[in-house]
């Protein structure tokens, strides 16, 4: 019996990580702020006053009030469950990230290759919950969304193995709690001049992780009307917009799991850790708000190429100097 | 021996030779009697390779069988000999759960043909030689094992050739590459036994092991290398398997992914791993890797590129055979255990997925990817169990396609470090890509076939019957299982395989008496292995449902005060309509080759090299296949003198 | 001198390759076909063959006397036949399939037999 207790302890101990922190509800609030931020600067770039940071809370519960229509032509089941899926699989990828220089909840030897895979699946379920809408707008949109999926996945495994390279020497490192470990014994894998090209190309692939300008082919409002998004509305909108913001908040803490782990703070380590992670996210989503202010969208041809050739290109020079030992 | 048990193999492969002639005699008049005599002999079959497990796999026996007690006489094999070890039973029960499967599923499928007479005769001759293939411990009845196997898959292949004239075309391409992928087979046979003077494959794997490699041997490695390779359709060997499984039956393609195909694969770890114990041969297997990229590279580019369902699916069988090769060219143990376990997954969703295939042809008539769309209303349980198979193959996470790619990816990982050699980091790079594109493909099947608008003309389309759901719902099952408990389905399956691939020491003592293995230098190699841990997924499963319902939950919470979710009715009015944006309905339909025109026009030059080699020319395919196996012989000569 | 029939084996495997990838006329594919196969079944006949040998046949008074004549290997003949029957029908199949695909394609150009490809 003992057994089973401990068991059922320490299951409801990794719910109590996956849902509140550094699980769902931790992620989908800081998702949310991000997304003000965001969405507060990039107006001020652009000369307007723009929402109050708080403004996709707002949105958020407002839409999860409005009815659920589903047309004729979906498939209800599929349609509905679509968005929670991909928001269940990036709450559980926040539980591999050692936060605030925190021990990470939920950790093993193949972390990267799990969040390799756990980053696809929101994209997926986007894909397939706008596949069963049956509208010829979400077709489209679903394709273009696979091709920018093919377009930074390239790069993107090239990166993750850079790091696990750099982090191993001699054998290979998927765990990030060893590579933020690592990192605070030798700095900073940003402040390694071979990494430098391995950290751009982590923050162009951002962008179109997240689906924002200009790389949001997928969800191009002024020509297929949101594509994948069209036919939904209510609860299911709400989750697929929250999904959008978390994986906005998933990926920079990525970015700074992988690239910003090494300041050694000290015996203030919550507090330093706390404020360090929050700089850090800022500062990355200010980049993708720099981009996102001064430039139009792409068409999928030239995204799928930019990606392969130039963000691809970049993530093979670092891969290059740190197999060379650089 | 006076175990029961040593004749079940022989047996099982007899009994289904026998079935077949039986059928041809008894049952071209009646459906019934045919059935019920093919069905048995399979069910037959089947048993007595799943009771196999006990002795092979569970006490670690190796079974040998001579044929008339013709044992060997001063230290030489004369007579035919089978012998069933783990690498060979595990193959076998691939071979006996596919036919198994398909033998089911053919029940309705096939009902609506003629001459099912003939169609049964070739389907049990294909199942025993495909078993025959796997269980024979003598090189020269393997190629006639092989030629049995190529002959039944073209008849059977060309078996619609009245509703497909394709068909034909198809059955002539593989039979001419075929048949030259069997003489190269037993031209490598012939220059073995010039040099060993015996057929029997235990006493070739000792007597190499202590005479060495000479020109002759190197020789008969690579012609029979090509031969099997052309077997396993590996590129530049591929082509006729588009053509193949794309025009035959759908439960004869499941047969072809199924066992036909890891028939060749099964040959190669055989000739590689056993009797040639290549695997420390750095280059020549590094030209297994690069092949085995090549393979999954192109592949799933010409995947892309389709229009049909089974020819897609096809190029994806190509693609994944070459995840297996690639792993098993490795070299290492943990590649052998990543490719075979890979192995077994693609039997399960690839089957499935054929299967799928076939029911939709079924229930709509076609496979045209264009001409389909809004199956998953009208047929919601094939619809279940083909996004089953779609996200096994894409390996995505619980199911069994995630954990043997993940432990294939460590494998080419760990090598690329341990050579120090860049190329396994492209491999590794390339086969995570694949990965993706294999998902892209699917995404497209998917939205084509099941989502989508349904055209006028699919309206009346129903499910199939249960006869054809049931096989489908195994092979789902099995896949989800063979995924969750992975370290159990490893543990039983695939690490006596590995054992036995990399400890021949008892298949020979077994075969040739006591101690012979060791007078010609083989010694006893204990697998020293630590089982990789990936992940634990039931743990994830519990996870994944808690959060699952915690999500519902707090989408619930929010509908208090909105109306009733809004459920489409008959009578749909304009608020449930879909949005066209002006079009008409009909034409709005985004058909499968649509999809990806992004991808398919920055990589249109690669895209137009590659229409161009697949030209459908039966001398091009040829061309193809001799060049292919000079290459391979060659490398074999430079590499490993 | 086996050194010739070894040649001629090479040399008639090489045609046959030759004869496939190159003529275009199905029928000749097939003859191709059948040209490989009888330049393998001569190599096997070849591997048997020793210089001044006679058949394996022997009487139980050579065995007792233990003065067994040299012989001619018999395995590879027995493979050689089975080889042969086999190749008789991969020829007797292809051709067959042959007429049908001139019945249904109304052509026996292999430029022409190309719907599949792609």
């Amino acid at each position: 019996m003992p057994d089973i207790l401990a068991r059922l302890v320490e299951i409801l101990l990794v719910a109590l990580h996956v849902l509140i922190f550094p699980g769902l509800l931790f992620a989908a609030v800081g998702g949310l702020l991000l997304a003000g931020i965001d969405r507060k600067v990039l107006a001020r770039m652009q000369r307007r006053i723009g929402p109050p940071i708080v403004q996709p809370f707002y949105d958020f519960f407002k839409l999860m009030g409005k009815e659920t229509i589903i047309p004729a032509a979906a498939r209800p089941g599929i349609y509905k469950a679509a968005p929670v899926i991909g928001l269940v699989s990036l709450s559980l990828m926040m539980l591999f990230f050692p936060i605030f220089g925190h021990k990470a909840a939920f950790g093993g030897v193949a972390d990267l290759i799990v969040i390799l895979y756990l980053l696809t699946i929101p994209a997926v379920a986007l894909i397939i919950g706008g596949s069963a809408s049956g509208s010829p707008f979400a077709g489209v949109g679903i394709s273009r969304e696979m091709v920018v999926m093919l377009g930074y996945e390239l790069p993107l495994v090239m990166v993750l193995l850079t790091v696990a390279k750099k982090v191993g020497g001699g054998s290979l490192v998927f765990s990030l709690q060893s590579i933020s470990e690592w990192q605070l014994e030798s700095g900073c894998l940003l402040f390694h001049w071979s990494m430098i090209p391995a950290a751009l190309a982590f923050l162009l692939i951002i962008p179109a992780e997240v689906g924002t300008q200009p790389f949001d082919v997928a969800e191009a409002e002024t020509e297929i009307c949101e594509g994948p998004l069209i036919e939904y509305s209510g609860a299911p909108l709400a989750i697929f917009k929250l999904n959008t913001a978390v994986k906005m908040f998933v990926m920079t803490a990525l970015f700074q799991v992988l690239f910003l782990g090494g300041i050694n703070l000290g015996e203030y380590w919550l507090l330093g850790g706390a404020l360090l992670f929050v700089i850090s996210a800022v500062l990355t989503i200010l980049c993708m708000t720099f981009i996102h202010a001064f430039t139009a969208r792409l068409k999928i041809e030239h995204l799928f190429k930019f990606y392969w050739t130039v963000v691809a290109g970049l993530a093979l020079v670092s891969l290059v100097l740190v197999w060379f030992g650089l | 021996m006076s175990n029961f048990y040593v004749h079940f193999p022989v047996i099982s492969v007899m009994g289904l030779f026998l079935a077949a002639f039986l059928v041809e005699i008894f049952g071209s008049k009646n459906k019934y009697v045919r059935y019920i005599i093919s069905l048995i002999a399979c069910l037959a079959a089947a048993a007595m390779t799943f009771y196999l497990i006990v002795p092979v796999f569970l006490n670690g026996e190796v079974i040998s069988y001579w044929m008339g007690a013709w044992a060997p006489e001063g230290g030489y094999a004369f007579g035919i000999g089978y012998e069933i070890d783990g690498l060979g039973l595990f193959f076998g029960l691939l071979t006996a759960l596919t036919f198994l499967m398909s033998v089911i599923f053919s029940w309705r499928y096939m009902s609506r043909d003629g001459h099912l007479g003939h169609y049964y005769t070739l389907f049990l001759m294909l199942a025993g030689s495909v078993l025959g293939l796997v269980f024979t411990g003598d090189v020269f009845n393997l190629f006639i094992m092989i030629e049995i196997m190529t002959f039944a898959s073209v008849a059977l292949t060309a078996f619609r050739h009245k509703k497909h004239p394709e068909a034909l075309e198809g059955a002539f391409k593989y039979l001419v590459l075929g048949s030259i992928g069997s003489s190269m087979t037993l031209l490598g046979v012939a220059l073995l036994y010039l040099t060993t003077h015996t057929l029997n494959m235990a006493q070739i794997t000792a007597l190499i092991s202590s005479q060495g490699m000479q020109p002759t041997t190197l020789l008969a490695f690579g012609t029979m290398l090509a031969g099997l390779a052309v077997k396993s359709f590996v590129v530049p060997f591929h082509t006729p398997a588009a053509d193949a499984y794309a025009t035959a039956p759908a439960s004869v393609s499941t047969l072809f992914s199924g066992m036909v195909n890891k028939a060749g694969i099964y040959g190669i770890i055989r000739l590689t791993w056993i009797l040639f114990r290549a695997m420390d041969k750095e280059a020549l297997m590094l030209l297994l890797s690069i092949l085995g990229a090549l393979t999954m590279f192109i592949g799933v580019t010409m995947a892309l590129a389709q229009h049909d369902f089974k020819r897609l699916l096809a190029f994806h069988s190509i693609s994944q055979i070459g995840y297996v090769l690639m792993a098993v060219g490795l070299g290492t143990n943990l590649g052998l255990y990543g490719g075979l376990f890979h192995a077994m997954n693609h039997t399960l969703f690839k089957g499935l997925l054929f299967l799928t295939a076939g029911a939709v042809y079924y229930a709509t008539g076609t496979t045209n990817l264009d001409k389909l769309g809004g199956l998953a209303k009208r047929m919601p349980y094939t619809t279940v169990c083909f996004l089953a198979g779609a996200f096994a193959i894409s390996g995505i996470p619980p199911f069994n396609g995630f954990a043997s790619k993940w432990i294939i990816y460590q494998a080419a990982y760990e090598k690329a470090l341990l050579s120090g050699n860049i190329v396994y980091l492209i491999i590794t790079v390339v086969a995570l890509l694949v990965s993706v594109m294999t998902l892209a493909s699917f995404i497209k099947v998917t939205s084509a076939v099941f989502f989508g608008q349904t055209p006028a003309s699919l309206e009346r389309t129903g499910e199939v019957p249960f006869s054809m759901q049931l096989p489908m719902f195994i092979m789902s099952a099995l896949c989800l299982a063979a995924g969750l408990f992975y370290n159990k389905t490893v543990g039983i399956f695939v690490n006596p395989a590995v054992n036995a691939a990399t400890d021949p020491a008892k298949y020979v003592d077994t075969m040739m008496g006591d101690g012979y293995a060791f007078s010609h230098g083989i010694a006893p190699q204990p697998v020293t292995f630590t089982s990789v841990s990936i992940w634990d997924p039931v743990f994830w499963l519990i996870l994944f449902v808690i959060v699952t319902c915690a999500v519902t939950l707090v989408a619930m919470s929010g509908a208090r005060e909105r109306g009733p979710i809004s459920l489409p009715e008959k009578t749909a009015d304009d608020k449930h309509a879909t949005f066209f944006g002006g079009e008409k309905s009909l034409h709005s339909h985004v058909g499968g080759s649509d999809l990806f025109w992004g991808f398919k026009k920055d990589l249109k030059g690669y895209f137009r090299v590659m229409d161009d080699l697949h030209s459908g020319r039966t001398n091009d395919y040829a061309l193809w296949v001799v060049l292919g196996t000079a290459l391979i012989t060659l490398f074999t000569f430079i590499f490993m003198s | 001198m086996i050194l010739i029939n070894y040649i001629v084996a090479i040399c008639l495997i090489a045609l046959g390759l030759y004869v496939m990838c190159a003529k275009r006329e199905l029928i000749k594919i097939v003859i191709g076909m059948g040209i490989m196969d009888y330049g393998i079944n001569l190599l096997i006949v070849s591997i048997g063959f020793h210089e001044d040998a006679t058949a394996p046949i022997y009487t139980l008074s050579d065995i007792i006397n233990g003065n067994l004549p040299l012989f001619v290997d018999p395995i590879p003949q027995a493979l050689t036949l089975t080889s042969i029957v086999i190749g008789a029908c991969v020829d007797a199949m292809a051709l067959s399939l042959v007429i049908m695909l001139k019945r249904r394609y109304d052509t026996t150009d292999a430029d022409e037999i190309r719907r599949l490809k792609g």
